[in-house]
């Protein structure tokens, strides 16, 4: 006959069954066991009470409820508990990853060149291209640089084999010109720096002139971490009634300031660039050290940045410009220059060896 | 230059710290490569070499005396020099005083210019000598300035080169053939065995310097070493000449042959300072007990040039700088530097000493008032914006556009260099043209200029797969050269490895022709040309997978599977398939579309599609199926799509079977099933007979 310990008895069986059973199945088979209308536990148990003493009837029908009651409740809450995390219907692991769309990255040099163009096309500037390969006189002659000038050997030159046609196609703002064209003459070298573009343009148009020309230039120079014979510059210039070298400053400050840090420190230093007098280079606190004095600063706190000055009055002559009554400022630098210091590449070959490892490293 | 700072102090009395030193002279436009401190501490003053770049304008400070005066300037002291400036006076006397020739033990020494064009003046003293070794105290400072002392004969020669700046050479005189010197051109075939030990061939354009029967030196680069100073030599002729500087730079450049001397005539030597120089030399030698001068010296300068005069006007100061300088600033400036301002109307006549070949006009001056007033305190200041920029260039819109387009197919953007290996090129080069070479390139990878952008590319590609990047997808925009056309620009791609990108939900697929044709399109569309595919390729690209591009008649580019040489010939396995493009982006501009998109008023009837399967011929392109079909089909046919291709099992051999879906919508009304019925049949009437097409 049932009594209370038997009920107690029963209820450690079924606490132990219970914690047995890890999976649905094994869950539905305890549930079987016990609660099942034929044969089950608690069936047994029901009927046995029932054949009991009609004074302990109603306390052990009581006592066979409540467990049949735990039974209950505690198969539910297991199943709830095995069944957690289960998917719904139609539900996705949203942990594996997305089918990405293809999206190729633009080259940092692109990226650097694009904020340079933003930065000045805010400022009015017009953003010009030019030819890569060049003649004498625009790469040099016109620049205030004449045959057998000692500043040629700052820009050691490639010669082509021989002269090339230049169709006239890479002439910069040609759209806007104001000038007749100057006649072509065959290319004999590949430009040594985008300042024979100031030219090009200048000899299409009157003042004010507000260009910046960006692009490839070549000099002899073996491939090392800092050297390439191939490497990027950009070049401004801006020719108007009275300009001076206060607005040289200013608008190199402001540049450096937009491309780097807006608390980037600047200083000027004379210089010789056989275009530019007064020239200056303009320097800005080094990036890497806080101007404290690090290696990449050779201990002085500056990193030299930006050629610049006053434009040559020889160079506005060349071009036809009256130069007592313009005058003008002119700057450049190279792109890769700027793109080392701003993500701290340390090898300028990386920007020319295509590899992908390096170019997804930047942005779309 | 190497500058010790104790010989600076020399000539002015400038007591900053050797660090202060450099700075004040770093902001006046001398660029310090590095400091070193010399001497011991028991010196009671400080001592250091300051190692400055000095600029190709300024030959004047590659002296002591010319950072001196720099120096002296900068920190208002009092320039001292031992010697007298003749720099800044005017043209001096009448030329014929001066003696040409001279007597010593009897016999005649002659000094002639026979190129006063390559060389203006020519100036010579003669010394008896007694060749040794230099005092401590002069080799110590040659030492300093990273020059080797020889003996003291040369040493005085180099001690004036370095305080002076001026280039001197001794000649032994005993060895000069009938006791002359004469600056005359190379004779053609003339060959002199230089100091160095080479022998060198000159030429006619060169300038040499020669005794009665041969060259003895180069002019203003280096000496022979048949008349060198040596042990025994007892007379020497100390040369003390201008020289033309571009004459010099060409004969250095020529023969290959720096020196210290070349490197000042080329930059402009001062031609009023020679015999200043030869004075200075006598007298220490004299001072050493090495040697006594013996007459006055030989000075041949048959045009004197005296100093110019230019005119600073006080206004054009501030017109240049951005700000005013004070006039005594002005003064003060120029006068330290040795210039020579005389008050005028509106500003100063300003006399320019001759060893100042760099001041040419008013900027010049302007300048130098500037490094000394201090760049630092000129105002920073924005100009005045006073007219609108022009509109962007379209082209280089155009290329943005490109790199869009690009990146978002999935290519990443290449830049790759502009000369590269004739081997590399010649596949890509237009038939019958060979690239452009350059005249002396830096090596055999960098020997022409690229005649397309996919050398670059396709190494681009190689490299990524050596580093076992199994996907590739690069587009370079640049510019490419031909002998004939000149400067191209152009944009090409490269792709490699999967056309479907490898995903935990499949799909991967590898590239083919039309991943890269899909794109080629897609640019057409972006630039607003209707392209047309023709099947030619150049040689670099397999035929049967290559395609000409062309925009109406003209010809813009090419797509297509590059040959398995080239991929295999850098080191990639030859089932490795690589696609290129390449759009000439100079004949796309001509055509380009510019204006602006006109927007079509969206469809108010709804459209039936309709599809067919037709077999046919496998020799026939589905480019002459669509173009009958669009031949026959009414207006209201809308859009036409190949949606399937299927050769194969079911299908005859020697043809295959094209699936079509065809949309039918009218523009004022609700097209029937009739409607489109009617435009069917005579549809499949035309494939059938024009194209035997049987329908699935």
């Amino acid at each position: 006959m049932p009594d209370a310990a038997e009920i107690e008895r029963l209820r450690a069986q079924f606490q132990a069954a219970l914690a047995g059973a890890a999976t649905e199945p094994g869950l539905r088979e305890v549930r079987d066991r016990y609660l099942a209308r034929k044969g089950g536990v608690i069936a047994s148990l029901m009927k046995a009470v029932a054949g009991a003493e009609p004074a302990d009837r109603p306390a052990l029908g009581q006592l066979a409820n409540q467990f049949k009651h735990e039974i209950e409740e505690a198969l539910e809450a297991r199943r709830a508990a095995l069944g957690a995390g289960r998917p719904t219907a139609g539900a996705v692991d949203i942990t594996l990853p997305g089918r990405q769309a293809p999206l190729g990255h633009l080259h940092p040099l692109t990226h650097v060149r694009q904020q340079i163009e933003s930065i000045f096309g805010r400022m009015g500037y017009e953003l010009l291209e030019g030819p890569e390969i060049e003649d004498d006189y625009h790469n040099f002659e016109a620049l205030n640089m004449p045959p057998e000038h000692p500043a040629r050997d700052m820009q050691d030159t490639f010669f082509l084999g021989r002269p090339v046609p230049q169709r006239g196609l890479g002439t910069p703002g040609t759209r806007t010109s104001t000038r007749p064209a100057p006649p072509d003459r065959p290319a004999t070298l590949l430009r040594t720096h985008t300042s024979a573009m100031q030219i090009r343009y200048m000899e299409a148009h009157e003042p004010p002139v507000r260009i910046v020309a960006i692009g490839k230039v070549f000099r002899r120079d073996n491939p090392d971490l800092t050297h390439t014979p191939m490497f990027h510059q950009f070049e401004g210039l801006l020719v108007d009634d009275g300009v001076t070298f206060a607005d040289l400053k200013g608008t190199l400050t402001a540049f450096v300031r937009e491309i780097f840090a807006p608390d980037t420190t600047v200083m000027f230093r004379p210089s010789f660039f056989p275009y530019t007098e007064p020239s200056a280079e303009m320097f800005i606190g080094c990036v890497f050290c806080g101007s404290k004095g690090c290696p990449v600063c050779k201990r002085t706190g500056w990193l030299e940045i930006l050629g610049s000055g006053m434009v040559h009055p020889s160079v506005l002559e060349a071009v036809g410009y009256d130069a007592e009554r313009y005058s003008g400022f002119a700057f450049g630098t190279g792109i890769e220059r700027v793109a080392m210091l701003k993500y701290g590449v340390d090898d300028i070959r990386l920007f020319y060896e295509n590899d992908l490892r390096f170019l997804e490293q930047f942005s779309f | 230059l190497k500058l010790l700072v104790s010989w600076l102090r020399d000539f002015a009395d400038v007591r900053l710290p050797v660090a202060d030193l450099a700075s004040t002279l770093s902001m006046c436009g001398f660029e310090v490569a590095s400091i070193e401190s010399v001497g011991t501490g028991l010196q009671a003053c400080e001592d250091a070499v300051i190692d400055f770049e000095i600029t190709a304008n300024r030959p004047d400070c590659l002296s002591v005396s010319g950072l001196a005066r720099e120096a002296a300037t900068a920190c208002r002291v009092p320039l001292v020099l031992p010697w007298a400036d003749a720099s800044g006076s005017p043209a001096s006397g009448a030329p014929a005083a001066a003696p040409t020739a001279m007597r010593i033990a009897g016999e005649r020494v002659t000094v002639s210019i026979d190129d006063p064009d390559l060389c203006p003046r020519y100036a010579a003293a003669v010394a008896e000598v007694k060749v040794g070794p230099s005092p401590d105290w002069l080799a110590n400072r040659l030492l300093a300035a990273g020059v080797r002392p020889i003996s003291n004969i040369v040493d005085v020669t180099n001690y004036v080169l370095l305080e002076i700046g001026h280039p001197l050479h001794a000649f032994d005189l005993e060895r000069l053939d009938g006791r002359q010197l004469c600056a005359r051109r190379a004779r053609p075939g003339e060959r002199l065995r230089t100091l160095d030990g080479e022998v060198r061939a000159l030429d006619p354009e060169m300038l040499v310097i020669a005794d009665h029967t041969t060259a003895q030196a180069v002019a203003g680069v280096m000496g022979g070493a048949a008349s060198e100073v040596w042990s025994g030599t007892r007379i020497i002729a100390l040369e003390s000449a201008y020289f033309k500087p571009a004459s010099v730079r060409r004969t250095s450049k020529r023969l290959g042959l720096k020196s210290e001397a070349s490197t000042r005539f080329e930059r402009g030597a001062d031609i009023n300072v020679p015999v200043t120089a030869l004075e200075r030399a006598c007298s220490l030698l004299e001072q050493i007990g090495a040697g006594r001068r013996v007459g006055a010296p030989i000075d041949v300068y048959p045009a004197p040039r005296g100093p110019i005069d230019i005119t600073l006007r006080r206004e054009r100061i501030a017109w240049l700088l951005g700000v005013g300088v004070d006039d005594g600033e002005v003064v003060r400036i120029l006068t330290g530097l040795g210039f020579g301002p005389i008050e005028a109307a509106g500003g100063w006549r300003v006399r320019v000493p001759t060893r100042r070949v760099d001041v040419q006009r008013e900027a010049d001056l302007v300048e130098e008032v500037a490094r000394h007033f201090g760049y630092d305190r000129v105002p920073s200041h924005f100009p005045p914006l006073r007219a609108v920029s022009p509109r962007p260039d379209p082209r280089m819109a155009r290329k943005s556009l490109a790199r869009h387009v690009l990146t978002s197919a999935g290519f990443s953007e290449a830049v790759s260099y502009t000369f590269i290996d004739p081997a590399d090129a010649a596949p890509f080069a237009d038939a019958g043209e060979p690239p452009v070479p350059l005249a002396y390139p830096l090596s055999e990878n960098f020997a022409v200029l690229r005649p397309s952008l996919l050398p670059g590319l396709v190494e681009g590609v190689a490299r990524n797969r050596r580093h076992q990047v199994r996907d590739v997808r690069l587009f370079e925009v640049g510019a490419c050269f031909s002998p004939s056309d000149g400067e191209r620009r152009r944009v090409a791609f490269a792709l490699t490895g999967a056309g479907v990108m490898e995903h935990w939900g499949g799909g991967m697929r590898p590239a083919d022709f039309f991943d890269a044709k899909g794109v080629v399109e897609r640019l057409g569309e972006a630039f607003g040309l209707a392209l047309s595919f023709t099947e030619a390729g150049p040689p670099c690209l397999v035929p049967g997978r290559a395609a000409t591009v062309a925009a109406g008649a003209t010809p813009v580019g090419v797509v297509g599977l590059l040959v398995p040489s080239e991929s295999g010939r850098r080191g990639l396995p030859p089932d490795d398939e690589i696609y290129v493009a390449e759009l000439d982006l100079d004949a796309i501009d001509r055509m380009a579309q510019t204006a602006d998109t006109q927007a079509r008023a969206l469809p108010r009837f709804p459209s039936i599609v309709r599809d067919i399967s037709v077999v046919v011929d496998e020799r026939l392109r589905s480019e002459q199926v669509r173009a009958t079909i669009q031949r026959v089909a009414p207006g209201t046919l809308v859009g036409l799509r190949e949606f399937d291709r299927y050769q194969g099992q079911g299908i005859p051999e020697g043809r295959y079977s094209l699936s079509l879906r065809l949309t039918f919508r009218a523009s004022d009304r609700t097209l029937t099933d009739a409607d489109v019925q009617a435009a069917m049949e005579p549809i499949m009437e035309a494939l059938v007979r024009e194209h035997r097409a049987v329908q699935r």
